[in-house]
């Protein structure tokens, strides 16, 4: 398809930015500050462009570009977006505007964190948007990197008690500072990544040794014996990033220990990278590894639901209740995927975007009370809905949305893919809902422990106050999408229900009518 | 009809939004209130004509010409998998004129209760009031369970915000998230229900469901959903506590709305229902059961707004036990009578406690003479709950018994016949002690603001007269009604009678507030033992459990990952002890790594058969 390259726009915009920004001196600030609310704000625009220009009725792969990078091992950047990539894409253009003006208060080294945090987002969009292996594998790797010096420079430390069989372990590494908590992610995601690799390089032999594109090697018929470790290969190593259980630890201390606009994309569309690799590389390209391991990747799924919603109530400190509380939502969108149902998948792939949103605004509100507070204690803190109440208001809709409230988006995801799970394996269905109440048990408790009871504590949080001034855009704009796509989830479902259709047609064939009440 | 059933739900909602988005009114005060009772009015306007239209055309009896509107909401494999809008029959109908009537009345109440709040709190108020509005006709407007239960939820956060109204007090946060958690585990229920329902039965729609294998199960599953928002035990433990919300909101969402929706929706279901079979019957006894203990805590309760809550865990008891005799209609009717009844009552113990400053009817006394006004509005409406002849309660409640007996479930039978009798004695213990007798302080006459008489006296009206609509509510479910007084209806009359006249013994007169060898029961029953065991099973259950996980995970799962690290740190160490940099070092590892690798050689080729033993 000819025409505006806007999939090239959305990916290089931020990375243009980030080159801007490099000759641009520190001390203008605001300067920096704009140029990359410029640069997201390209993004942005191009993704609900793409999402608007998007065919609903030709359902297939659009806005595609070619360029051939090394024509004898058949790596091409091959760009295009189906209805999935769109709402992905979507997602992660709202994340990083958000995120960037999050940013805004930051003081030290902030022209650096930005190039970093915009050169991570340039990955980002590229995974989404590539269909050549070769070329999504390098975005992904830049998606991975930043995060070291994102956290390791401009994380927290927060010590934790070294206890257990393995404390010797715990005092040498160090548990609790921001550079494990860096290290930590970087390793365990690296190695998912190698286990990733692999899997490219098998594809690529199997597929005949010539070609790196998606949609062709889909069609090579890989032999089910091969695609049977295969499978696991991918989902394990895509799943660290998805934060699959037990490959998860990574996650609670990299959220905790990253800074806002870190974490925001981080949980917001970092883990969503992970479960799309498992759905379109693992179950797409290998329908029969696919079905072979969905009983695992089910069971395991749930287990993330549950046991990270039950060791979120177990958290004291509110970043690691947010933190646990994707690991458990990311549950859900493994276990929608696990189904191999229409609503399933549609949930699955849904759950990425209203998560993704409700997670950003969640750390963005974590940020701001943070800043405000200098505590993550949520129990000593009380009454600060007195005076915050806006901060409270954004808090309260993001954990409605979390706890899956009708009106927003998070309970279409949730129940598209409570419905999906209910058909081969109804104790899936019932381990989801489950989690759902586990859920509203302990997000209220935190919104009553932080911002209702008397108070607030003057003396201790002496510069405890509202939202002010620009920190109001990322709460509103988030807290809007989160309305506007819960009353009308069909903005973006529709897309994705096109595409899930062709999809998982390739997965489990003709039965696709059989799968679905 | 469907722009005035659409008109009477999305009044509320513009109102919500305008309140929601403008300063001005979200910070002005009573400005605020007026808006929101004014959209409330408009849509009751709406409601109103719309019943009347129901009511007057032939056939609109529910389940056989529903008049709907729906919009695709969700997309399975380009087809509609669920839908949004509205289904106008005679049950939507009729509730969604009762709904926006007590809502209505409630609003302009609030704006003499509410007044003295501060101005951002009154916006707040109102914001949510109109909020629940629009939740609960959503609700009852639903065309299929999906968004019933959209609306369901809707209402719960609503309820959950304003039982949390004044959130700064400790127990009023602790009463607002305890009514979240309990309705939201029963909704756990309601969703397996709604799952399961589609796979097994198809649809979501309220009609055409043949009996089959899993329509019991589908049934019961919305039975338990309906559970914990109508307040049945054991899942009844929220709602006292809710009492921690503004008296109007006790009124409107936990005694006429918001906790009868679980009635509504068994009523809006009955179709599955029906077709359950014998499953049906696990309605009249958790019901009856509910009303019998809902009671029999109500007689030791002092606090006014206390008895009036369990009183309406009793009574929606009452209406599930009918529902489970097999009669829609018996449901549905006393629901419709004691939204009217029991909303007047709070409203009416509202100006009481206003006038006293505080919740004990022990702090009241003689308000008759003080007040005298509000004294017979409350006097009416217990007379109703009562159920003495002449006012809307007898009919319903009459009813209830009558279907009960005529399907011979004798055990919820007795238990509903001897909750009548405790209901009486309780109410008339209020009755006796807050209102007739002598006051505890004399403080001279009150007066009741007109805003907030208004709305009392146009309930007491209905609640005197709503008895007398059988026949119309009937007309609605789709069936017929006739009053007779059968031995059922004068059984109860005897046991209501009764009930009072025991009262009048003990707390007429010479006033006697308990006795003295029923005090041990009283004060056991008023300590909560159903709370406690919840408390018990959160602190010593739930939250180990999750205790546990955590620990697991921090020190286990990554106690591993730590391990790993851990031995390839120690590892590298031990390791770079070979680079000791003395060349012989080096020489001693190249020869040992020959040997080795020549001894794997020969062995692994096999050419030490010929060196050790083997051929010449």
């Amino acid at each position: 398809m000819t025409g505006f390259p806007w999939l090239s726009l959305i990916v290089w915009a931020p990375f243009v930015a980030a080159l801007t920004l490099l000759a641009i001196p520190s001390r203008s600030g605001n300067a920096v500050r704009l140029v990359s609310v410029v640069g997201a704000g390209i993004s942005l625009a191009g993704t609900i462009a793409v999402a608007l220009l998007y065919d609903h009725g030709s359902s297939g792969v659009q806005f595609r570009e070619h360029m051939d990078l090394v024509p004898s091992l058949g790596i091409a950047y091959d760009l295009g977006v189906d209805g999935w990539g769109v709402s992905l894409l979507l997602l992660t253009g709202i994340i990083i505007f958000a995120g960037s003006w999050a940013t805004w208060t930051l003081k030290d080294r902030h022209k650096e964190y930005y190039v970093l945090l915009l050169g991570l987002v340039t990955g980002v969009f590229g995974v989404f948007a590539s269909l050549d292996l070769f070329v999504f594998f390098l975005y992904y790797e830049l998606a991975v990197l930043p995060m070291y010096l994102l956290i390791g420079i401009w994380g927290s430390t927060k010590p934790v008690e070294a206890k257990g069989p393995f404390a010797f372990a715990y005092r040498l590494l160090k548990v609790g500072d921001k550079e494990y908590a860096a290290m930590k992610l970087t390793l365990m995601l690296l190695l998912g990544s190698a286990f990733i690799l692999a899997g490219i390089l098998t594809f690529y032999w199997a597929g005949g040794g010539t070609t790196f594109n998606m949609e062709t090697l889909a069609e090579a018929k890989i032999p089910p014996t091969t695609q049977r470790w295969l499978f696991p290969c991918l989902w394990l190593g895509f799943g660290t990033l998805a934060g699959v259980f037990p490959f998860h630890t990574w996650s609670p201390d990299g959220h905790a220990s990253a800074p806002t606009a870190t974490s925001m994309l981080h949980a917001g569309v970092l883990m969503k990278l992970g479960a799309y690799g498992v759905i379109r590389v693992g179950m797409v390209m290998l329908p029969e590894g696919a079905q072979d391991w969905a009983a695992i990747v089910g069971a395991v799924a749930v287990i993330n639901v549950v046991y990270g919603a039950l060791s979120a109530m177990s958290q004291k400190d509110l970043k690691y209740i947010v933190a646990y509380s994707s690991v458990s939502h990311m549950g859900i969108v493994m276990l929608g995927a696990a189904t191999l149902t229409v609503d399933g998948w549609n949930g699955a792939i849904f759950q990425m975007f209203a998560h993704g949103i409700m997670t950003g605004l969640f750390f963005a509100l974590v940020g701001l009370v943070y800043e405000k507070a200098h505590d993550r204690e949520v129990f000593r803190m009380g009454g600060f809905g007195k005076i915050a109440p806006g901060i409270a208001v954004f808090f309260t809709l993001a954990c409605l949305s979390s706890l899956g409230m009708p009106g927003l988006s998070g309970f279409v995801a949730e129940f598209l893919v409570f419905l999906g799970a209910f058909g081969e394996h109804p104790v899936w269905a019932v381990g989801g809902i489950l989690g759902a109440w586990i859920t509203a048990v302990y997000v209220l408790r935190a919104v009553r422990a932080i911002f209702w009871g008397p108070g607030p504590d003057r003396e201790r949080y002496p510069h405890m106050q509202d939202a002010r001034g620009p920190e109001w855009v990322a709460l509103c704009f988030l807290g809007a999408c989160l309305i506007l796509f819960g009353v009308f989830p069909r903005l973006v479902l529709d897309g994705i229900d096109s595409s899930t259709v062709v999809h998982l047609a390739r997965v489990v064939g003709e039965n696709i009518a059989q799968v679905t009440p | 009809m469907i722009a005035l059933a659409s008109a009477a739900l999305l009044l509320p909602l513009a109102s919500f939004a305008l309140l929601a988005a403008l300063p001005q009114l979200r910070r002005g005060g009573l400005v605020a209130g007026v808006v929101s009772s004014a959209f409330a009015l408009v849509s009751l306007t709406c409601a109103t004509l719309l019943l009347l239209d129901v009511a007057a055309q032939p056939g609109m009896e529910t389940g056989v010409a529903p008049v709907l509107w729906v919009r695709d909401w969700l997309p399975h494999a380009g087809t509609s998998l669920a839908r949004l809008g509205v289904r106008v029959d005679g049950v939507s109908a009729g509730m969604t004129f009762i709904v926006s009537l007590v809502a209505s009345a409630v609003q302009v109440y609030s704006l003499g209760y509410m007044a003295h709040e501060g101005k951002p709190s009154i916006g707040r108020y109102f914001a949510w009031q109109s909020l629940f509005l629009f939740a609960m006709l959503s609700l009852v407007l639903a065309p299929d369970l999906l968004q019933a239960f959209a609306g369901w939820e809707l209402v719960g956060l609503c309820s959950y915000l304003l039982i949390g109204f004044y959130y700064q007090k400790p127990s009023a946060a602790k009463a607002a998230v305890k009514a979240f958690w309990v309705t939201k585990f029963a909704d756990m229920g309601l969703l397996a229900g709604l799952v399961l329902m589609r796979w097994k039965l198809g649809t979501w729609e309220w009609d055409g469901i043949e009996p089959g294998p899993y329509v019991a199960a589908v049934a019961l599953l919305i039975f338990v959903g309906a559970m914990g928002k109508s307040a049945q035990f054991p899942l009844h433990v929220w709602l006292p506590d809710a009492m921690e919300g503004p008296t109007p909101v006790s009124a409107l969402l936990h005694a006429a709305t918001m906790v009868a929706a679980g009635v509504y929706l068994i009523v809006r279901a009955f179709p599955i229902f029906e077709a359950a079979g014998p499953a049906l019957q696990v309605l009249a006894y958790v019901g009856s059961l509910t009303a019998f203990i809902a009671a029999c805590t109500a007689v030791v309760q002092d606090d006014i707004k206390k008895v009036l809550a369990y009183s309406t865990c009793s009574q929606l008891g009452y209406m599930v036990a009918g529902l489970g005799a097999g009669s829609a209609m018996a449901g549905y009717f006393h629901l419709t009578t004691h939204a009217f009844f029991k909303a007047l009552l709070f409203l009416a113990a509202g100006a009481a406690i206003h006038a006293v400053h505080s919740n004990s009817i022990k702090d009241m006394g003689g308000l008759l003479r003080r007040l005298p006004g509000g004294a017979v509005l409350f006097i009416t409406g217990a007379l109703a709950l009562m159920g003495i002849p002449g006012f809307s309660g007898f009919f319903s409640k009459d009813l209830i018994l009558e279907v009960l007996e005529e399907e011979h479930l004798w055990v919820p039978f007795a238990l509903c016949l001897a909750s009548a009798g405790l209901t009486a004695f309780y109410m008339g213990r209020v009755i006796f002690v807050a209102y007739l007798g002598k006051p505890a302080h004399d403080t001279g006459k009150l007066h009741t603001p007109w805003v907030m008489a208004a709305p009392m006296a146009v309930l007491a009206v209905l609640a005197i007269f709503a008895g007398l609509l059988g026949p119309t509510v009937a007309g609605l479910v789709g069936g017929e009604y006739h009053f007779a007084l059968s031995p059922a209806g004068i059984a109860a009359l005897v046991f209501a009678f009764g009930g009072l006249g025991v009262a009048w013994f003990l707390y007429g007169g010479a006033p006697r507030t308990t006795f003295d060898f029923l005090a041990p029961v009283g004060a056991f029953i008023r300590s909560g033992p159903m709370d406690k065991l919840y408390e018990t099973g959160w602190r010593s259950g739930l939250l180990v459990v999750a205790a546990a996980a955590g620990w697991w995970d921090r020190y286990i799962v990554d106690g591993l990952m730590n391990l790993t690290g851990w031995a390839v740190m120690e590892g590298g160490q031990r390791a770079r002890r070979l680079q000791t940099g003395k060349a012989p070092d080096y020489v001693l590892v190249v020869v040992v790594a020959l040997i080795v690798l020549a001894a794997w050689g020969l062995f692994s080729t096999g050419a030490t058969a010929g060196v050790v033993g083997g051929a010449p």
